[in-house]
């Protein structure tokens, strides 16, 4: 099989805002250092720049100041400065104002984005910097020498369910790098093999992750003006989880609706995207929409585990940046900004590494210093706690973001012990203590304000080639109608929020069996994060397959 | 040989699209957007065309600026240049306001072949190919599943579809104009050096000041109402299956 | 006036000729119908039996076979010749192949694949579906008469053509072809099996869902399609699992069908289903849940257990 190669200085993989801003910056670097230009290549899994981006989005801008001080003249989407900031605790009727917004939750300065339009932009950008954006081709494999990551096998393509070729196979490429930059995003698929690999992350406390929802609506422009937002926490939330909702209003009465529920919830039962139609129908959100229609959705996983969870992110001629190394704010639901400061980190990194002829893991842990000495840890140190405060219930979650104001993020013992998410999920019984669980909150679905998993999924706009593997791999299909069926009541069938995993009647009457529409797949991670067993492996599909979040 | 495919960016096939506010058009300032897809398989036949006989492949696009997205996953997929003819008043144009612009950025190019898809997938007028080759000049056939050039390249032979299962071979001088139907091959992916040399790629940037009176115009646009309430049909199941079978035969006349 | 060019084959009439006469006839203005071939004595003396002013007989040894450069010449011919106020078409094949082409040789333009027509404010306006039948629109032809469009076919009824109380009278028409200017030079018609099923020609369809079970159960779906003479296809679960070829699944990652008749068998439903058979003109749903999706977009429901109401309709379908 002849299988084309490229050879580039520096491969970045992942198109978001922290891969695109680490290409920005070596294009930059390259024009203001001179000598001989690094070549810089973007491998990007969604069919088009942005399109599968999905965030809030309040956007911090500092970071991209700092990447490009002329963003204004270039036309970046930066349409809406936030103009009002208000935060509820939510009854189950009843939405409380807090009187005061806490300090880091204040959003003064900052703007109301669609990181979809933002991520196009850049990419624009990039592209118009010389570095080659290839979109439609996913990482599915670090090549190594020795223990030196050397660059990235990108996917077959035309193979057919079985894993035969069709007649348009294409084998994948070999993309041979000298630096590696891996901002695959949250649960990233190269970084995930990285990390264990090297097991850059002993020492540090185990990621922990929270599921995000989201719709796009249209409503009338009059009910909430361009550049608010409003957070909630509470309802339909019970002490025990932690989370909350979010609205942030985009010009002409787009609304951006969501809602984050942390992957550590206790109850095997627990719904996320049930969790969200909930939060729907409470009337601060319910008269907010009515009348208005629903024209987009998504879903994605976030890192929370912040300061304490971040890997060592430098290998041998590899970094890792944003949400796959862990660099986001959970307090303040932000993201964007650290990713594009750590690809920006990145890039100096790799650029001096490259120029200099030494990419080791030695050489490389520049970066480390630069995030340790930078905006990124004066921003996460002091809220390291947080997250897994929260773990101790909503109340004492409050308490200490509260008092972590004051003491600089001190707690009693620090590192706070966490736990993998999916290792708090109890299993049925525990959880109810024997007998039978009572029906869990349900929800009406009304296709208006509240839809159901599939509906949903078609305004995410998921496209993948049907006959294609699965690239949903579970290790032990057994286990799902064995055990775990028993012991969770197959949990895979709630935190997915495409209807991914069904538990059907096996044929012939044979009890039960596990069904994978893979091509529902929304590529939020969840399941890769949450299951129970850890037996599910998330790859990517057929680079160009996914869903296309246009506005998101 | 000199073939030029002439290529639509239309609105994604499961985009949920609501119609603007004028009620004429459909909302797609936000839409994703996409190749239409029997132009995707004209592309990939030229592409075909060009390894077989070689010469030179040539897309040809007329709409606003953001049609260069599709104009240049052609050229990653192998055209050898472009011509976008460039008006923002192309992007809801009928069939015959796109032949226009687009046969006027044509004439002088002499080409031997050209293919545009079978039909649209947002206004399926079906016709823009047939217009353009009436304003060419050349002679067409439609709805093209197999495509044969003559060995001394001064004509060629190609495979109609008709109705029901029925086909016809047409032969034709060139040059001549042919439209597309989906299926005809099997799609390519692009592939890195694609996309690399596409950068280099000519696009020649046409503009167009304001478009060819239309002939047409679409007073409004909007969603089919469905005409009935369910029917719902009680009794046992033999009685109900003999009333539907009536209903289909008397009232729906289906069968 | 408004002018139908009827279609033939070989001297038989194309049914959905009498479709888009009946469209004509509800225009308010006198209908002529014009038939164009090389012998076409007979189809214009059937023509004759509806009620229209005339039956225009367009002969030349060049017409036959179809080509579109003869039959634009000769067309633009009869037209100029009898100034109608609108040109009206089956949207056939061979329609798509000439008449916009015809169209753009007068300076107009043709609006195709119509499903109705209507007065609007005064105005005649034509309604057609638009992006693969979301929408349907309202279009105005433009500038000075003739006006083309062409009917969808389906949209009409042939019974619905109002016949004349007396033969129409038959004129012939003669027009000017230089056999040498036709370029198209077309070999004989044959049949062959496609390589995969076209369901979007199907006229009906018998679709199964997951309430189907197993495969073992599917000869019931396919002995009802067979007594209807109609194509088996499926949702995805029913593909996805192999039962039946991924060529017959109908939806967002399968076909987009619109058949006269689609009948659900076990299928819920969901928006992905929908989105690929909605434009189905009668659309009918076997399903035992009652508030199965399928329902809100079905003309005719039985809420029922699948396994008794199918060999019941075919029992009612074969019965007589
Ligand atoms: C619901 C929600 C709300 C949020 N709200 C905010 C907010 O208001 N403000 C804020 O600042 N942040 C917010 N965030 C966080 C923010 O969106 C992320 O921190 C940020 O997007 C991280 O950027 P990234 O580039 O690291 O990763 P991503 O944005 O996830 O980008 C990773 C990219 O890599 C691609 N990729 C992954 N694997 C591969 C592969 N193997 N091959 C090729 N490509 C690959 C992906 O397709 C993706 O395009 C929110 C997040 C969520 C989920
Ligand atoms: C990106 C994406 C693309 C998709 N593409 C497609 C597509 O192209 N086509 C498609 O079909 N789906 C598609 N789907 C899947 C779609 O969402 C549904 O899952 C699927 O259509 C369900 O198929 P079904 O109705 O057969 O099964 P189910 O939803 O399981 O419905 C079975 C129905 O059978 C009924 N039933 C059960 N037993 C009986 C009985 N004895 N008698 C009568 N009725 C009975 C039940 O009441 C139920 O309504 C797609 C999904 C996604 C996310
Ligand atoms: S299969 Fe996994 S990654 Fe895909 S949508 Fe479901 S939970 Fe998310």
């Amino acid at each position: 099989m002849e299988r084309e190669t490229l050879d580039v200085d520096v491969l970045v993989v992942g198109g978001g805002p922290a891969g695109l801003a680490a290409a920005y910056r070596l294009a930059r670097l390259n024009a203001e250092q001179g000598g001989e230009p690094l070549m810089v290549a973007v491998l990007e899994k969604a069919r088009a720049a942005g399109a599968h981006m999905l965030s809030g989005a309040v956007l911090d801008p500092s970071a991209l100041t700092d990447l490009m001080p002329d963003w204004k003249s270039r036309g970046a989407p930066l349409d809406v400065p936030v103009r009002d900031d208000r935060i509820y605790f939510l009854t189950a009727r009843r939405a409380l104002p807090f009187p005061v917004t806490p300090p880091p939750l204040r959003n003064h300065g900052h703007y109301v984005v669609s990181l979809n339009r933002l991520a196009k932009w850049l990419a624009e950008q990039v592209e118009a910097a010389g570095v080659d954006v290839f979109t439609g081709f996913a990482g599915t494999e670090l090549l190594y020498e020795g223990d030196r990551v050397v660059g990235v096998r990108t996917g077959d393509r035309g193979l057919d369910r079985h894993g035969e070729r069709k007649g348009t196979f294409e084998p994948g490429v070999d993309i041979r790098a000298r630096v590696t930059v891996l901002a695959d995003g949250v649960r990233g698929n190269l970084t995930k093999t990285l990390i264990r690999r090297f097991g850059l992350d002993a020492g540090r406390s185990p990621q922990s992750y929270a599921i995000g929802i989201k719709e796009l609506w249209d409503v009338d422009p009059d009910r909430l003006p361009a550049g608010s937002v409003i957070h909630t926490m509470g309802h339909p939330l019970r002490h025990e989880e932690f989370g909350g909702g979010f609205i942030y209003a985009l010009p002409e009465g787009r609304l951006s609706v969501g809602f984050v529920a942390g992957l550590d919830y206790r109850d095997p039962l627990f719904d996320p995207h049930v969790a969200f139609q909930r939060f729907k129908r409470h009337p601060l959100v319910s008269n907010l929409l009515a009348g208005g229609q629903m024209v987009r959705y998504g879903a994605k996983a976030l890192p929370e585990g912040g300061w304490h969870a971040l890997p060592r992110c430098h290998a041998d001629g590899a970094l890792i940046a944003g949400d796959a190394a862990g660099f986001l704010n959970s307090m303040r639901l932000k993201g964007i900004h650290l990713a594009m400061r750590s690809g920006m980190h990145a890039a100096d990194a790799a650029f001096r590494a490259v120029r200099e002829g030494d990419v080791s893991g030695a050489r490389l842990s520049e970066y480390a210093r630069l995030v340790e000495e930078g905006p990124i840890r004066r921003e996460l140190y002091p809220v390291r706690n947080v997250h897994q405060s929260f773990a101790g219930g909503l109340l004492a979650g409050l308490l200490y973001s509260g008092m972590s104001l004051v003491t600089g993020g001190w707690w009693f013992r620090d590192p706070m012990p966490s736990h993998a998410g999916h290792e708090r999920t109890r299993t049925v019984k525990r959880y109810f203590g024997g007998g039978v669980p009572p029906e869990p909150p349900g929800v009406p679905i009304d296709r208006a304000l509240t839809f159901d998993r599939l509906t949903n999924v078609h305004y995410s706009g998921t496209r993948h080639d049907e006959d294609q593997p699965s690239h949903l791999l579970v290790a032990d299909t057994d286990i799902c109608r064995t055990r775990c069926i028993e012991e969770y009541a197959n949990p895979c069938t709630r935190f997915c929020p495409a209807n991914v995993y069904e538990i059907v009647d096996a044929d012939a009457g044979a009890g039960k069996r596990l069904q994978i529409n893979a091509s529902n797949c929304v590529h939020c991670k969840t399941c890769d994060i949450m299951d129970p067993y850890q037996i599910i492996d998330w790859v990517p599909p057929e680079g160009g397959g996914g869903p296309s979040y246009e506005g998101m | 040989m000199k073939t030029a495919v002439c290529i639509k960016q239309v609105v994604t096939r499961d985009w949920p699209l609501r119609p603007a506010e004028s009620a004429t058009w459909v909302r797609d300032d936000d839409a994703s957007f996409e190749m239409n897809e029997p132009d995707a398989y004209a592309l990939e036949e030229a592409l075909r065309l060009k390894e077989r006989h070689g010469g030179e492949v040539v897309v040809c696009s007329a709409g606003p600026a953001r049609i260069s997205q599709v104009i240049r996953e052609a050229l990653a997929r192998g055209a050898d240049r472009a011509i976008h003819v460039e008006s923002d008043a192309l992007s809801a144009a009928g069939a015959d306001a796109v032949a226009a612009a687009l046969a006027a950025a044509m004439q002088d190019e002499s080409f031997d072949l050209v293919l545009t898809g079978l039909q649209s997938d947002d206004q399926g007028f079906g016709q823009t190919g047939v217009v353009l080759a009436e304003r060419l000049g050349l002679p067409h056939a439609t709805i093209i599943m197999e495509v044969d050039i003559a060995a001394d390249g001064a004509g060629l032979r190609v495979k109609r579809e008709l109705e029901s299962g029925w086909f016809q071979w047409v032969a034709m001088p060139l040059p001549a104009l042919l439209t597309i139907q989906s299926g005809i091959n099997q799609l390519r992916y692009a592939t890195l050096r694609g996309i690399m040399a596409a950068k280099r790629k000519e696009i020649r940037t046409v503009p167009l000041d304001g478009v060819a009176s239309q002939g047409q115009r679409i007073l409004e646009l909007y969603v089919p109402e469905k005409t009935s309430a369910t029917r719902f049909i009680d009794g046992s199941a033999p009685e109900a299956a003999r009333e539907l079978v009536r209903l289909l035969r008397e009232e729906a006349r289906v069968l | 006036m408004t002018l139908v060019i009827a279609e033939q084959r070989g001297g038989v009439l194309n049914p959905a000729t009498w479709e888009t006469l009946a469209a004509a006839q509800q225009m308010n203005a006198p209908v002529t119908a014009a038939v164009v071939g090389a012998r076409v004595q007979d189809t214009a003396a059937e023509l004759a039996a509806a009620d229209v002013a005339e039956v225009l007989a367009v002969e030349h040894e060049a017409l036959e076979p179809y080509t579109p450069d003869g039959f634009v010449a000769a067309l633009a011919q009869v037209v100029e010749a009898t100034g109608p106020e609108r040109v009206l078409f089956p949207h056939t094949y061979q329609t798509r192949d000439h008449a916009p082409a015809l169209a753009a040789r007068l300076g107009r333009v043709l609006i195709p694949d119509c499903i109705g027509s209507k007065d609007r404010d005064g105005q005649r306006v034509f309604v057609r579906p638009m992006f693969q039948g979301k929408f349907v629109a309202d279009v105005l032809p433009e500038g000075p008469a003739p006006h083309f469009a062409s009917f969808q076919i389906g949209a009409y009824r042939a019974d619905a053509c109002v016949r004349g109380a007396a033969a129409a009278t038959v004129r012939e028409v003669a027009v000017q072809l230089d056999a040498a200017a036709i370029r198209q030079r077309p070999e004989a018609p044959f049949k062959e099996a496609k390589q995969a099923v076209d369901l979007t020609q199907a006229e009906r369809i018998v679709a199964v869902g997951r309430g189907i079970k197993g495969q073992e159960h599917l000869p019931l779906a396919q002995e009802l399609a067979k007594v209807l003479d109609a194509e088996l296809a499926a949702s995805r679960p029913i593909c996805d699992s192999g039962w039946l070829p991924m060529d017959r699944q109908i939806g967002s990652s399968g076909q987009t069908v619109a058949p006269k008749l689609y009948l659900a068998v076990g299928i819920s439903g969901a928006i992905q289903h929908l989105v690929g058979m909605k434009g189905a003109r009668t659309i009918v749903a076997v399903n035992k849940d009652a508030d199965a999706p399928i329902f809100e977009v079905a003309d005719y429901g039985i809420v029922g257990d699948l396994f008794e109401v199918v060999p019941a309709i075919v029992a009612a379908l074969d019965g007589d």
